[in-house]
């Protein structure tokens, strides 16, 4: 585990312990209540033996007793439910972390992170912080404050007997490094060897068409059932060490136990009145030693969380604030974008993307973006999207430097359409209304008929209700296209990306698709990348403006040459 | 038989194991007992200043207890684990020979993984929930017993035992069955959720949509952790009970003894606390079992369900040719769907090389699941050689047919161990020589690892073409004579698909190679093109 790793568990655990401090209180409260029980159960006991008073006494430490009990249960039942709660509060904290960070990072800044894993860290590793707010903090504090409340009321009543008790409670952590010095450690590598293991399952799970189909399932699951083999051989190796931690436990309490009653042996023979005494003390040597098993019960929720936390320092930092710049928008009727000498370079290794690109598209122009992959088109769109800025140069609409805008405001003045669209979880109406939620009924209806998309609703016997995503209706690649730009429709924003918007589709429906998109363009300010002949001829007809990064690089290429 | 006994009887394998442990849990419990009977006579009778020697006895319990705690705690551990092992191992081939390796092919990796914490779900089934049980069974005779000897009118405390031990974790069981259902499609609307956001980010930065995803996010959340809440609200209150329960068991015990013999009144007392320390967490076990009961279901539901093409009772010998035919071919997915094709005839020779291009819902994939015996024609026949394709064994169908999918999965695990799975034999030089014919060599060349170098889930590290041509590479590695391409190139840019397939032409030279494709970059070099729509093959211009 990294420093890094280390200092972060550090900071949650310290999160926790501030947040811990009502249910600690509880849990002591328990104990001080376990106290009372067994000192109502030795008079008891004490009566039964003869050697206590019978008759009203009795009926009081009955009722203390059962009354005791009763508020043990409600503080038990009350300090698990606190314990959930602020599991949950920091689940929801982590949650809400992570996936601010992400959302503002935006798809630039986590290059290279699967989204699935992504949504492992913001979902199932989230879920495995639990273990340490809810149970690990509170347990950490209680072992240390019961067994001293204990040993405090024992001492009280026998000073012997309470420095028996705090001597085998002070050796049992000693006995429990001994034994488990070594297996602490190697315990935590199983975890992550164990983790790793199920990690693997899950993988050859996930992939198990391609094994089957590959006619390799019989010596997959050979060699599932070696790894599950040698992963027990070694985690028995680590457990048989690490139970001695609990032998050592059981060994500490059964020999204060024993110590304890030969230390009353000899003095009750003379006086009888010390029993109630004796048998309080006997009482609680359990209730010494419950807190500390209960504390060694929970340790692998701290190993759990240790081993998710490396994902969330992995987490790149959120993006730095945009400097209070002078408020600026811009009048949303007739947009121009210009760029002005721009120069980007993504790995320096690989040289610059762009280097001094100018261009300008003014109000109601189409620009076709050509150029082959790596030319940079997807660079320029990125640039005017906001994800990256410039190395040198200027990205302006209506002259005005885009970082000088107000994110609202730039984002309200522009719709993109790539190459395949997101589709949600949802109906179709809520998958077009995503562009603009507060948009009216018309307004919708509108787009989906500018978008053609009327015909195929229709169909579809819950119409615009009906649901898309993982379980719904399957849109093809043409109709997922319409919904996007159904979404630009609703958006109506005056400049327009196309990032590829027909690479995926099969040519009689990229036709279709571009006659809508042409629809769509009209009276914006429109830059369209693409590599597609129909959609380059397409965008000549309409009168495109060609810009072709290619040419442009080769061109300077032979001004430097030259 | 339910899911739960289906379980235990696959680990009937594991018996020896399982019956040791559970004679070293009942030999400690025994000791548990009998070691607080003996200290409470032992106490009582110092106390009322009888024998002052710990009896040897005493000592020879208390240390064998020691010792069978830790064989208990050992053995039950080896027993579990190697239950669990096997439990895995039976999940898989069950999956695989069953619907789900198609499953798999329709993209319903996600519903897969699932299982995987259904089977983690079940770990606790015999240390949790069938030990304390078991314990719970045997110390009723016991504890009657002792009771009615204390006087007969004791075995009253049985009731609040048998309150605690029987009754509260069937109700939890209850609880726990109910709540899951909820609970699991909550987490299940929750990890769609998160992963509609991510994948969307795009999206939802240009349309201003993080505040909105990110409270969609947390509604999945909140309903998520508002059924988490209600049954720990209800465990928490079962544990209250359990405990008030048992104390008040406690009680009466010592109120009964009162009336009895002194010192087997004690001794009654202190079998009772470790009893009741016994069955307290038995709650819990019926609260697990609530939750492993259905996981149980879902996991041998998945694993025994039948395979969708049965393997022939007699296989047929593997033919000697190669080529293959669609002999007036039927197939529909279920009675109430359409027909995906009917009455469709197709011919690869053996050495051509064929497109089948079409809109996606076309059925071009149908083609492969039929030819690969993930499905079998409603009517008509496949040949393969002479040879009837329903009467060959599905593995020695899938050596002689490589098959290179859009879902073609690239495994956490290194380069080479990925390669492997398309020969597991091959030799270093011929590693490399696929590597180099799916034109990786260089980039692999460069990695500090080489052939060892890890790759991340889902094949990270590499970039989309790069993972594409690994997989194409692990399928040239198989020796097979047929090559099946099912979009090769899905989630590749334009060049990188031309690039890849230009590689392919000169790959698989000498083989008979099926691309399946929505539309061609004009790279591919091909004897023949088809095209699929409304289930019918046509001839196109290339």
């Amino acid at each position: 585990m990294s420093a890094e790793t280390k200092a972060w568990v550090r900071a949650e655990q310290k999160r926790g312990k501030a947040a811990a401090r009502l249910p600690v209180l509880l849990g002591a409260g328990q104990v001080a209540l376990g106290i009372g029980q067994a000192w109502c159960a030795a008079y008891l006991l004490a009566a039964v033996l003869h050697l206590a008073q019978r008759g009203l006494l009795v009926a009081l430490y009955a009722t203390g007793f059962i009354a005791f009990a009763a508020l043990r249960a409600a503080a038990g039942m009350q300090a698990e439910r606190l314990g959930f709660e602020r599991g949950a509060a920091a689940r929801r904290r982590l949650r809400n972390t992570v996936l601010s960070t992400i959302l503002a990072l935006g798809p630039v800044g986590l290059r290279g992170k699967h989204s699935g894993e992504l949504a492992a860290t913001a979902v199932d590793r989230v879920e495995a912080m639990e273990g340490l707010h809810a149970r690990w903090i509170p347990a950490t504090a209680l072992a240390v404050i019961g067994p001293a409340l204990v040993g405090l009321v024992v001492l009280w009543v026998d000073w012997r007997a309470g420095a028996v008790l705090l001597g085998a409670g002070l050796l049992v952590p000693f006995a429990m490094a001994v034994a488990g010095i070594g297996a602490g450690v190697a315990a935590k590598r199983q975890f992550i060897a164990l983790t790793r293991l199920q990690t693997r399952f899950l993988d050859r799970i996930r992939g198990i068409s391609t094994i089957v189909l590959a006619g390799r399932a019989a010596d997959e699951a050979n060699a599932l059932a070696a790894a599950a083999r040698e992963l027990r051989q070694r985690t028995m190796r680590v457990l048989r060490v690490a139970f001695l931690s609990s032998t050592a436990l059981d060994l500490a309490a059964a020999a204060a136990l024993v110590i304890i009653v030969l230390r009353f042996a000899g003095p009750l023979r003379h006086d009888h009145a010390l029993a109630p005494t004796a048998l309080f003390v006997l009482l609680l040597v359990p209730e010494f030693f419950a807190p500390l098993r209960a504390f060694s019960a929970v340790y692998a929720d701290r190993m759990a969380a240790e081993a998710v936390a490396d994902a969330f320092c992995a987490l790149p930092a959120p993006p730095a604030q945009v400097p209070a710049a002078e408020i600026r928008s811009v009048a949303a009727n007739g947009l121009t974008l210009a760029f002005e000498d721009v120069s980007f370079t993504w790995d320096r290794a690989r040289g610059p993307v762009l280097e001094h690109l100018s261009f300008r598209a003014a109000s109601g122009e189409i620009l076709l973006l050509t150029g082959a992959s790596g030319a940079g088109k997807s660079t320029v769109m990125d640039l005017i999207l906001g994800f990256i800025a410039p190395d040198s140069g200027r990205v302006t609409i209506n002259s005005v430097d885009l970082p000088e805008l107000v994110p609202a405001a730039r984002t309200k003045m522009l719709a993109w359409i790539g190459q395949k669209p997101m589709i949600f979880a949802g109906t179709i109406e809520e998958n077009i209304r995503f562009a603009r939620p507060e948009a009216a009924g018309e307004e919708v209806a509108e787009a989906i008929r500018n978008a053609q998309l009327s015909e195929l609703i229709d169909a579809l016997p819950e119409g615009i209700k009906t649901p898309l995503g993982e379980g719904g209706f399957g849109l093809s690649g043409g109709q997922a296209q319409r919904i996007a730009i159904a979404r630009a429709f609703l958006k109506d924003a005056p400049l327009l990306l196309l990032d590829e918007p027909t690479a995926h589709l099969d040519p009689a429906v990229e036709r279709e698709v571009l006659e809508s998109i042409k629809r769509l363009a009209t009276g914006r300010t429109v830059i369209m990348a693409t590599h597609s002949a129909i959609a380059v001829e397409f965008a000549r007809n309409s009168g495109a403006k060609r810009l072709d990064l290619d040419s442009l690089r080769h061109a300077r290429k032979r001004e430097v040459l030259a | 038989m339910s899911p739960v006994s289906r379980i235990f009887l696959l680990w009937r394998r594991q018996k020896g194991w399982m019956l040791l442990g559970a004679a070293l849990f009942v030999a400690a419990l025994a000791a548990g007992l009998a070691l607080m009977g003996a200290s409470g006579r032992y106490i009582a009778l110092s106390l009322l200043g009888g024998g002052v020697l710990v009896p040897a006895v005493l000592q020879y319990i208390g240390a064998a207890r020691v010792v069978l705690r830790y064989l208990e705690r050992v053995f039950t551990h080896e027993a579990t684990f190697r239950a669990l092992a096997g439990l895995r191992i039976w999940l898989f081939t069950g999956l695989a020979r069953s619907a789900a390796g198609g499953l798999g092919y329709r993209r319903a990796g996600d519903a897969l993984a699932r299982l995987v914490n259904d089977v983690d779900a079940l770990d606790g089934l015999f240390l949790r929930i069938f030990l304390p049980l078991l314990g719970a069974v045997l110390l009723t005779p016991v504890l009657a017993v002792l009771l009615w000897r204390a006087q007969p009118w004791a075995l009253v405390v049985l009731l609040p035992f048998g309150f605690v031990a029987f009754y509260l974790p069937v109700l939890a069981a209850r609880a726990a069955g109910q709540n899951g259902v909820r609970a699991g499609l909550a987490m299940s609307g929750l990890r769609s959720a998160a992963l509609d956001a991510l994948s969307g980010l795009r999206e939802v930065k240009i349309y201003a949509a993080e505040g909105r995803m990110l409270a969609a996010v947390q509604a999945r959340e909140a309903a998520y952790l508002a059924a988490q809440r209600e049954l720990a609200g209800q465990t928490s209150a079962l544990n209250a009970l359990a405990y008030f329960v048992a104390q008040a068991g406690l009680l009466l015990a010592m109120l009964i003894g009162l009336a009895g013999a002194p010192v087997f009144a004690v001794i009654v007392v202190f079998v009772l606390i470790t009893v009741f320390e016994t069955v307290l967490g038995l709650p819990r076990a019926g609260l697990l079992y609530g939750q492993a009961r259905a996981a149980a279901a879902r996991v041998v539901q998945a694993a025994t369900s039948p395979p969708q093409v049965p393997e022939p009772a007699t296989p047929a010998p593997m033919p000697a040719g190669n080529a293959i035919a669609f002999e007036h071919v039927s197939f529909r997915y279920a009675d109430d769907l359409p027909f995906v094709f009917e009455n469709l005839s197709l011919q690869l020779p053996a050495g051509s090389r064929t497109a089948i291009l079409g809109p996606s819902g076309a059925g071009k994939s149908t083609i492969a699941a039929l030819l690969l015996k993930l499905v079998a024609p409603l009517r008509g026949q496949i040949r393969l050689g002479t040879a009837d394709l329903a009467a060959l064994p599905s593995e020695a169908v899938r050596h002689r047919i490589a098959y290179l999918g859009q879902t073609t999965h690239l495994f956490a695990d290194t380069i080479r161990n990925n390669l492997l799975l398309g020969d597991p034999v091959a030799s270093e030089e011929k590693l490399w020589a696929a590597l180099e014919a799916a034109q990786l060599a260089q980039t692999i060349m460069s990695l500090p690892e080489g052939l060892d170098t890890w790759l991340g889930e889902g094949g990270q590290n590499l970039s989309g073409g790069q993972g594409r041509r690994l997989a194409l590479a692990r399928t040239l590695l198989s020796e097979a004579p047929i090559l099946l391409l099912d979009e090769p190139c899905a989630g590749l840019d334009a060049d990188t698909e031309t690039e890849f397939m230009k590689v392919l032409n000169t790959a698989t030279q000498g083989r008979t190679v099926l691309l399946i494709a929505h539309r061609l970059t004009g790279a591919e070099q091909l004897d023949r093109i088809w095209r699929l729509t409304g289930g019918m093959l046509m001839a196109a211009a290339g």
